[in-house]
């Protein structure tokens, strides 16, 4: 955002004739009344809020937005209009807090239904809106101080969002129409002054409030011009929260902000000390904090979701308790204040006092970094910084198994069938030996966590039994239930000292804690079992192969070449984020149409012609003296 | 920033460059001759950069993955093969898998071309603007060649250096990558600024109070002899390797600055920080990338008299001795940051907002529970009741303060028989008081004033 953009200068114009004492007739019952207390007591009849609370209350939400995320140089000017203007602050710095503006509107307090309503116009408000938007603030003054020579360099912008109850469209023209001429009276003026400065740019957001119930009068007009000098768009909102979401929304637009939600963080219950539950809170930020996210092309799949109103998204952040050094540095890209977007809630409350009583901290600051193993995101405070790692997607390996599962429930199985899924097996066996994690229960762990066999085994052991309960229908289930059982590197007979078996599994995690090239040496080994399987796997289905219509199965050459580019992966350890991502799209394409040989086993997106018959040499080459032989 | 070299190998580039001279030349070998003239270039002045190169025709193939092995992509130069036909989608695909994989995708990348197409320059606009074509002048030779990469080599290889200065001490070193000048505002200032060749640190600060900033970009900082500027030009005659050694071998042989302040950043947990210009500030620091190994960075803050908020301006900051009492206390105990700011954040402050009715009811709630503990809650009851007496006023919400009052009044007659008397006055003196602000009585709804207990004296 450019420094004097036409968000440096904002003009509140807020009608305050007599037609906006009327109620918003949406009604508060703040009598709630406990079941012990209930007997015999009437409860306070609801209360509601007028137009002009309405109005006030979202209005003061915005500021309070602003001021939290922009404490400096982004600047409101609050105008009230009756039968005159009232100004209730200056461009100045120290005007500029909702205190401040609390305090001004106290003063004015609600408006007077009695007042003739012939006198009062939101008219007076709008011609001293534009004469304000000329006033030269602070910064433009340093600003054009500083620069001398180049002083044309500041520029004078401005926006005027005016909340009123206008009678029709051609009301609103009519509003147009003056402001335009307004501008071009003060501009001629201010050509004369030195503490003046001409508009080059205005931004009139007419917001009209209308009832509950009621049929507004006016219609909602997206952004227009109406001279190279103003624009002009129209939103017919209803008073009450609908007028909150919309300015809610304003804000946003108007400052770049977006919207962060972090989920699931502990908090203790009042009543219950000892147990804890979990909460979500939503936090306004400026935009560019998720251009990290961007950046890396997945954003929508990390837990964005859009909300009732359809125009808002938010992305999800899952709570990470802190576990950071403060005598380290961290790299860090960026720093971004925050405001919550509930600030008087619970979960709020507990979040920011969390924050800030970590050492008396009061900058609040939301920082992005991308390390190559997962989107960390710091909610950053001075002393204490709080990890919020992004939600992974749990269903990328899952995904890969979606193909298997809708096929196996099938009551008979056609030979392509069962060849689909031999493939998701193959895949899962892949993406196994390649030491991909499951992302499932990653969160919270970084890299590559200690657990991994252990999520692949119980992933394994679903499935078996998925397959398992339909493998008695035919004999195509049976042979589905059979590569899975050999493709889990147990022989069959073994499958009855199963139990036996995951001790041995648990005593290998055991040693794979111990150390990384265990880990490797292991995994090697695992590669070449599974080559044998596979290949015995190849000569099983060597019926099929020798049908025209069906396919190959994945032969050997893709999974050698694939070996090829992997080891710097796997020495590299930790899979990066990417690699996650190319699988996971590489698994859901190949889940929309059968892959062609060729691409499937291509190399560098190369495949070589006729390579069988290198084929066939080299893999008497490598294989001799194999088991499988 | 790493380098990816896209060399065109299709047939095209086997055209002959049609020359009065004595020599036949291809316009591949023109393109070797200039990219080896870089390689050697870098290899001098530039050897931390890291290079791929990759050869493409309607195919690409990733001859060399990023190295910083300059004879391994010179060699590879050396023995390319001729393909079909120039499709530079497919190749500029490959590049994106390459530098994906390696690098991440928060990552820049120059990217080098080296056979001149029309439609570069609508690639150039497509990717954001961000690039340079350079074309030869004047025909297809040597020369030309020659002059187009020295111009490339001016533009993104010529290695910067700085002298770093620190009171009387000073080193020269070469800063790596190169800083890249920075537009923070393309209206008020469109001139980019420039990280000086002076580096002048201006303090040093704890790590816990600079507590991992937010920066815009990471360097590190290499000591270089002295006076023994190396060819900054990068003419790339091979002759001129020989003769000079290595300016960091060099260094290695004189005392340096750079080697003391590393030291002590490491041993004190401290950073430096360092002014790069007018109003610019980074800080100096040492990174550990192994147990064992660790190197003096810096990072650039962005642009601007006052980077980091919990610091305030860095122009204010000042030796611990010119404070009047030491800010971090005599016994090391406390710190001066984070700054607290001059207003507090409305999360700080326990603002009303009444958006959803559920704040209201909280409000009012609150209110009432501890209406019923009164006199014990005499001071809460009255703390919350003036605070939503504030926000009614100013949202003048006249109606809730005659609804509350109207809540008061009833909690005052179920009183039980056991309730300390002082109870019922202040529900009843509470309640009378928001009657009066409700009706805008500028007396008595003057926001600054607060409805203070009714003085009662019950203990005679």
């Amino acid at each position: 955002m450019k420094m004097f953009s036409v968000a440096h200068k904002t003009v509140f114009v807020v009608d305050h004739c007599p037609y906006m004492a009327e109620s918003s007739r949406q009604q508060v019952e703040c009598d709630v009344l406990t079941k012990s207390r209930a007997q015999g007591v009437i409860p306070l009849a609801p209360v509601s809020k007028s137009l002009w609370t309405c109005a006030v209350e979202c209005s003061m939400e915005y500021c309070r937005i602003l001021y939290d995320i922009y404490p400096k140089d982004k600047l409101v000017n609050y105008i009230v209009s009756d039968s005159e203007f009232h100004i209730l602050n200056s461009w100045r710095r120290e005007d500029q807090s909702t205190h401040e503006l609390m305090s001004a509107l106290a003063a004015v307090g609600p408006p007077n239904p009695r007042e003739d309503p012939e006198c009062c116009s939101i008219l007076h408000g709008l011609v001293a809106a534009v004469e304000s938007l000329c006033k030269i603030t602070e910064l433009q003054h340093e600003r054009r101080t500083a620069l001398m020579d180049t002083a044309e360099r500041v520029a004078n912008r401005g926006r005027i969002i005016c909340l009123t109850n206008a009678k029709s469209d051609t009301h609103v023209r009519m509003l147009e129409d003056c402001i335009q001429e307004t501008i071009l009276d003060q501009n001629k003026l201010a050509a004369g002054s030195d503490r003046l400065m001409a508009i080059q740019q205005c931004e009139l957001v007419l917001v009209h409030i209308y009832p509950q119930g009621e049929d507004t009068l006016v219609s909602d007009r997206p952004k227009k011009e109406i001279s190279p000098l103003l624009t002009s768009e129209v939103h017919s909102v209803r008073a009450g929260r609908h007028l909150a979401t919309k300015l809610n929304i304003l804000v946003q637009q108007h400052f770049d902000l977006t919207s962060t939600t972090i989920t699931n963080i502990p908090m203790k219950e009042e009543q219950h000390a000892n147990t804890s539950a979990n909460y979500d809170v939503e936090l306004l930020h400026h935009r560019d904090a998720h251009l990290e996210f961007f950046k890396s092309g997945d954003l929508h799949m990390a837990g964005t979701s859009t909300r009732e109103n359809g125009l808002k998204e938010t992305v999800t952040l899952k709570w990470c308790t802190p576990r950071t050094n403060t005598i380290e540095l961290y790299y860090c890209t960026g720093a971004y204040r925050i405001s919550p977007t509930d600030v008087n809630s619970r979960p709020s409350s507990c979040l920011t006092n969390f924050l800030l009583n970590g050492e008396l901290l009061l900058n609040h600051y939301l920082s992005s970094t991308l390390p190559s193993i997962e989107a960390v995101l710091f909610l950053r405070c001075l002393m204490t910084f709080t990890k919020v790692i992004l939600t992974q997607k749990t269903k990328i390996h899952l995904n890969a198994v979606v193909p298997l599962a809708n096929l196996i429930v099938k009551e008979t199985l056609t030979e392509e069938d069962v060849l689909t899924c031999q493939k998701t097996v193959y895949n899962l066996v892949d993406m196994e030996r390649k030491n991909d994690p499951l992302p499932i229960s990653t969160v919270g762990s970084r890299g590559k966590g200690p657990k991994r066999d252990e999520q692949y085994r119980i992933m394994w052991n679903e499935l078996e039994t998925l397959v398992k309960t339909h493998a008695g229908a035919t004999d195509r289930h049976q042979r589905v239930l059979d590569c899975i059982i050999a493709c889990r590197s147990k022989p069959p007979e073994e499958e009855e000292r199963k139990k036996r078996g995951r001790k041995r599994e648990e005593r290998e995690d055991r040693t794979e804690k111990n150390g990384n090239k265990e880990t490797d040496d292991k995994s090697w080994q695992e590669s070449e079992r599974l080559k044998g399987l596979l290949d015995k796997e190849d000569q099983e289905s060597e019926v099929i192969k020798d049908s025209p219509d069906s396919p190959e199965p994945l032969n050997k050459k893709p999974r050698l070449t694939t070996e090829e580019v992997q080891p710097p992966e796997r020495a590299k350890g930790p899979v990066s984020l990417l690699t996650m991502w190319t699988n996971r799209i590489t698994a859901a394409n190949s889940r929309k149409h059968q892959e062609f040989v060729g691409r499937a086993s291509s190399v560098n997106n190369k495949f070589e012609l006729y390579q069988h018959l290198k084929d066939e040499n080299g893999m008497d080459v490598h294989e001799n003296g194999k088991a499988s032989r | 920033m790493p380098t990816v070299i896209l060399m065109d190998v299709s047939l095209s580039m086997t055209r002959p460059v049609s020359l009065d001279g004595i020599e036949e030349f291809q316009r591949k070998n023109l393109a070797v001759h200039g990219l080896n003239m870089l390689f050697e270039h870098m290899a001098s002045n530039y050897r931390l950069e890291f290079t791929a190169l990759m050869a493409f025709s309607s195919l690409w193939e990733l001859l060399v993955p990023f190295t910083r092995d300059y004879n391994a992509l010179q060699e590879a130069l050396s023995s390319l093969e001729d393909y079909d036909k120039t499709c530079v989608e497919s190749a500029l695909n490959g590049v994106n898998n390459l530098v994906q994989q390696e690098w991440g995708s928060a990552c820049p990348c120059q990217l080098q071309m080296t056979d001149a197409m029309d439609n570069l320059e609508e690639l150039l606009r497509l990717s954001g603007g961000d690039g340079q074509i350079f074309t030869m002048d004047g025909p297809l030779c040597m020369k030309s060649v020659q002059g187009m990469f020295g111009r490339l080599i001016d533009y993104a290889y010529s290695p910067f250096h700085a002298v770093l200065h620190c009171g009387n001490l000073s080193s020269d070193v070469q800063v790596f990558p190169r800083p890249e000048p920075v537009v923070m505002d393309e209206e008020v200032e469109p001139m980019p600024r420039t990280v000086s060749a002076d580096l002048e640190i201006v303090g040093f600060i704890e790590i816990a109070d600079i507590s991992s900033p937010p920066v815009i970009s990471r360097h590190l900082v290499l000591p270089i002899a002295p006076n023994k500027d190396v060819d900054e030009v990068g003419t790339g005659a091979t002759d001129e390797l020989e003769e000079e050694p290595s300016a960091s071998q060099m260094a290695g042989k004189s005392p340096n600055f750079c080697v003391l302040l590393h030291g002590s950043l490491k041993v004190e947990g401290m950073v430096a920080l360092v002014q790069l210009g007018p109003e610019w500030y980074g800080m100096l620091y040492s990174q550990a990338d192994s147990k064992k190994k660790s190197n003096l960075m810096m990072s650039l803050f962005e642009p601007g008299p006052e980077p980091l908020p919990w610091l305030g301006k860095i122009s204010y900051l000042g030796p611990i001795s010119e404070a009047a009492e030491n800010p971090y206390g005599e016994d090391d105990s406390k710190s001066p940051f984070p700054l607290q700011p001059q207003v507090k954040r409305s999360y700080a402050q326990n603002v009303t907002v009444w958006i959803k009715a559920s704040g209201l009811q909280t409000d009012v709630q609150k209110i009432l529970r501890n209406a019923r503990k009164l006199p014990d809650k005499t001071q809460t009851f009255y703390k919350e009741l003036n605070r939503l007496r504030k926000a009614a006023l100013a949202f003048g919400f006249w109606e809730l303060l005659k609804g509350v009052a109207d809540l008061l009044e009833r909690e005052c007659t179920m009183l039980p028989d056991s309730a300390h008397p002082d109870a019922a006055f202040q529900l009843s003196h509470a309640a009378q008081q928001l009657k009066l602000a409700s009706t805008g009585d500028s007396q008595y709804a003057a926001f600054d004033h607060n409805i203070v207990p009714m003085h009662t004296d019950f203990s005679s």
